[in-house]
């Protein structure tokens, strides 16, 4: 298990650094929600979901939504790092009419489920896919990652609510709860807590995680997948910016361009998770 | 009950859409075990409890929440299902336009979206419930089809027709009984306008319910001795151009008349596609930027002008300013 877990701290170090790279030959980005991903999208795609990076297609896999859009260049560091697509490609983030946009697009790179950007929506088409795989009696679950900002949005709640009353226990959503928003911390633009007393009542099965805790991450997600009756949600505490010092829960670099002294105190910086 | 599904109205009959929407997906559930049907507490008012009744595994029931209806949908389509969701058509184009741009629309989502009580049909609800410009919304969206059929046998073929079709789809679904004017001999196909007559002094050009009171005028006008020709178009995106094209060319004056607003929908359409391709003068009869009424059916088609008389005084007019 030990083994294990230190491979994958390495592997969420090494999407953590390729995810800033990409962001920062793009010219910038969302650095916050991007690095405060790595390690759930580690656990994700190394450990809890049924995938195969050879069979895209294959009608077994589990489905993923990443419905906070944002977080593209995270999602493409792990891909590359799956082996859905060559590390080269991460060099295209951003590029005009290339497969890599910001906000991730289904009809441009087949490894991905579900265009998203415009945020809310991910968890309603959860739904869809979930009563899908439940009406065929198939065991495949859907795994979903929401932002926490993006539970102002009424639409989350509506969908909340679906997917208790279907008892969509085949659905595992995360919310990356870094805890800000573009425009400052959560707590100022739209208090979300209680969190998840908000999600038990809307008849959810809820789970606490240090979203950054690869061990603790693995141990939940299997808990949450033992869950028989209800749609379980992990609330994910994460840290908006993970390992950059300055873009710590720093509402600026939400989304942001670095300066040339900047950049390189983040390559100080990145060279020690290496 | 379902002894007379898959059955033809004969002409003249008075339909109810809510029969013909659940006897349809009936028709097609049995065959097609993809095909699913979703509301969002309007189910009394699309017809859907026929489906449910039959497959309630397949029918599902989100309340009061347009936008959930339509991300759901999303999600089964996007395992490979076939939803048809419906409610209001103000409701489902207003309320959950961005997730039918971006659920659905965006990810080329094999979604069908019926709107019911469409336009004036929704009859004395008053303006609230009064859609007047989901076919401007739905027919700016890339990916979307459009289609507003003219009688039930209609609507039940381009039903069937959007089961076997790719890509999200808007049908607008009149507040029944609508006159049966098309017969087993007419074949609905996406994207194909259908002419009737051929005169040469003008072209009406209806969609919807507005098809047979366009027929209504057509006998009228011949009395008053003016040759005109109807040009039905059931798919408004895309729209038959070429049928379009060929009858400006024909009668160099066209009528729209359109349960709408006249901004964005058949008149605007038309005007597109004469404009750039053969000008000609065109004049349109529908909601003028206004809403809907608090008035009966029939009090608002005589307020908005959907009359034969109406038709009669414009096309004279029209043809006087060729």
């Amino acid at each position: 298990m030990d083994r294990k877990i230190e491979k994958l701290k390495k592997i969420a170090n090494k999407i953590r650094i390729n995810t800033f790279h990409s962001i920062t030959k793009a010219g910038g980005g969302h650095y916050g929600g991007c690095l405060s991903l790595s390690e759930i999208l580690t656990v994700l795609y190394f450990d809890s979901m049924n995938l195969d990076p050879k069979k895209l297609k294959d009608d077994s896999r589990d489905r993923f939504i990443l419905s906070k859009g944002h977080g593209g260049p995270a999602l493409y560091a792990t891909l590359s790092a799956r082996g859905y697509i060559p590390l080269s490609s991460l060099d295209e983030l951003d590029v005009p009419l290339s497969k890599f946009p910001k906000h991730i697009d289904r009809l441009k790179l087949d490894a991905i489920d579900v265009s998203s950007g415009a945020l809310g929506q991910g968890l309603s088409i959860a739904v869809g896919m979930a009563i899908s795989l439940k009406q065929q009696k198939k065991s495949n679950n859907v795994y979903i990652v929401l932002g926490d900002g993006e539970c102002n949005s009424g639409q989350v709640w509506e969908a909340a609510m679906a997917a208790s009353k279907y008892h969509l226990n085949n659905i595992i959503a995360i919310i990356d709860n870094n805890t800000y928003q573009l425009d400052g911390p959560t707590k100022t633009i739209m208090p979300l807590e209680p969190i998840e007393e908000k999600w038990k009542a809307f008849g959810w099965k809820t789970f606490n995680s240090d979203g950054h805790n690869i061990e603790l991450l693995i141990e939940t997600i299997n808990k949450a997948k033992e869950e028989k009756s209800k749609p379980a949600i992990i609330i994910a505490n994460t840290t908006k910016g993970k390992g950059i010092s300055f873009m710590e829960n720093a509402t600026y670099w939400h989304a942001g361009t670095l300066s040339k002294e900047q950049l390189n105190q983040c390559l100080i910086e990145l060279e020690r998770l290496k | 009950m379902f002894d007379r599904i898959g059955e033809i109205e004969m002409i003249g009959d008075m339909v109810s859409t809510q029969e013909t929407y659940g006897k349809t997906l009936v028709e097609l559930g049995v065959k097609n075990k993809d095909i699913f049907a979703l509301e969002a507490d309007l189910m009394r008012c699309s017809g859907s409890k026929l489906f449910q009744d039959r497959y309630p595994d397949r029918h599902i029931q989100v309340g009061i929440a347009e936008q959930n209806l339509v991300g759901v949908a999303a999600g089964l389509a996007a395992m490979g299902r076939i939803p048809y969701a419906s409610t209001f058509a103000n409701f489902l184009t207003q309320r959950a336009c961005d997730q039918i741009v971006m659920s659905l629309a965006y990810n080329n989502f094999n979604v069908k979206l019926v709107g019911s009580y469409a336009g004036i049909t929704s009859g004395n609800n008053g303006g609230t419930h009064i859609a007047v410009c989901d076919i401007a919304i739905t027919r700016s969206i890339p990916n979307m089809k459009v289609l507003d059929p003219g009688d039930s046998n209609e609507f039940r073929q381009a039903i069937i027709a959007t089961s076997k079709d790719e890509g999200p789809t808007y049908i607008r679904q009149a507040n029944g009984p609508m006159k049966t004017i098309f017969d087993n001999s007419h074949k609905f196909e996406i994207g194909k306008g259908y002419k009737f007559g051929n005169g040469k002094d003008i072209t009406l050009i209806s969609a919807g319910i507005t098809t047979s009171l366009a027929m209504d005028a057509l006998v009228a006008l011949e009395k008053d001795n003016i040759k005109a020709r109807i040009v039905h178009l059931p798919t408004l995106k895309p729209a038959d151009s070429v049928l379009i094209i060929e009858c400006a060319k024909a009668t160099g004056a066209l009528l729209t008349i359109e349960n709408h607003s006249i901004f964005g929908g058949l008149g605007g359409l038309v005007s597109e596609i004469v404009s750039k391709n053969y000008p000609v003068i065109i004049d349109n009869i529908g909601l003028n930027d206004t809403w809907g009424l608090n008035a009966p059916f029939n009090f608002q088609l005589e307020y908005f002008g959907f009359t034969v008389e109406n038709i009669i005084k414009k096309s004279k007019k029209l043809i006087s300013r060729k």
